[in-house]
């Protein structure tokens, strides 16, 4: 069993309806999956808002980076009610401003655009993760 | 410190500052010393969504009642606004290109979008809507998209 600040929890927005949404989901799925695998675990919004006890127990035992789509932080908001900590969160709105170029387009399926924002958000929370891990904070958004 | 007209509909409650004049599309004008601050509204702003970029045109830029004056692109639209009196811009707001969250979070205050030179301010302001009148409009155009969601 890995000892804590070893992994690192990532809660991704579960919004539906708007591009945001999704490139957060996206960028989760490329750091858990492919960035960091063995750091990182994945939990879902939607097991927090349900109240599941295996997903908050998760969640109280490592720290938490939230990726939210919009400013209601819903994940942020989750973690927290949860017993959680979020060591740091970070808006999608806030990684495309810095790269304005990469205009989101697309719910279900993201255009060119969507998919490569969600990369540099992927590899902004890898940074992160990193630093946790390390004990010194990362991310240019930090 | 502005007073408010306010309306709540559904969970959301919608401020109309009462120290100011509208157009119909929600933007408002502050007199101040014969110049005209410009803004989005509360309405607008919520109605818009979550600000990424605005793009305002820049200062020297004469302008005609009517002409478009920024662009602004949300998490949820890309809108263009109209200016709603004549005049030449004077300033941009700096935080339009840094953090322009700043609509969202005081579309009255920290959020402005301009501050326009006019010569004429009583000819400019016939043209606008007093804060009762654009609650008004505002109240039926906010229960329209409170029907639709």
């Amino acid at each position: 069993m890995m000892e804590k600040n070893q992994k690192v929890i990532i809660v991704p927005c579960s919004g539906i309806g708007k591009p945001y949404g999704t490139v957060s989901r996206e960028a989760a799925y490329d750091v858990t999956d492919e960035l960091l695998p063995g750091q990182t675990q994945l939990v879902p919004l939607a097991l927090l808002v349900l109240g599941d006890e295996e997903s908050r127990a998760v969640v109280a035992g490592y720290p938490a980076i939230t990726i939210d789509g919009c400013k209601l932080a819903c994940a942020a908001k989750m973690v927290q009610q949860s017993g959680g900590t979020v060591a740091q969160e970070i808006a999608v709105l806030d990684v495309y401003r810095c790269h304005k170029d990469l205009k989101p387009l697309g719910i279900a399926e993201l255009n060119e655009g969507g998919q490569k924002l969600a990369h540099v958000l992927a590899e902004e929370v890898s940074s992160m993760v990193d630093g946790i891990i390390s004990g010194k904070k990362g991310g240019k958004n930090a | 410190m502005s007073d408010f007209l306010e309306i709540m509909l559904d969970k959301f409650t919608f401020k109309v500052a009462t120290d100011r004049f509208y157009s119909t599309e929600g933007v408002w004008v502050k007199e101040e010393q014969g110049r005209a601050r410009i803004g989005l509204s509360d309405f607008i702003q919520q109605r818009s969504g979550d600000v990424a970029f605005a793009d305002i045109r820049p200062a020297g830029t004469a302008l005609t009642a009517g002409e478009d004056v920024a662009n602004i692109e949300t998490i949820k639209v890309n809108i263009t606004y109209t200016c709603p009196v004549n005049g030449k811009i004077m300033e941009v707001n700096p935080a339009m290109s840094d953090a322009p969250e700043a609509i969202n979070q005081d579309p009255y205050g920290a959020g402005w979008l301009a501050v326009m030179e006019i010569s004429d301010w009583d000819a400019e302001r016939v043209r606008l809507l007093d804060p009762q009148a654009y609650f008004e409009i505002m109240k039926g155009q906010a229960e329209e998209e409170t029907k639709k969601s």
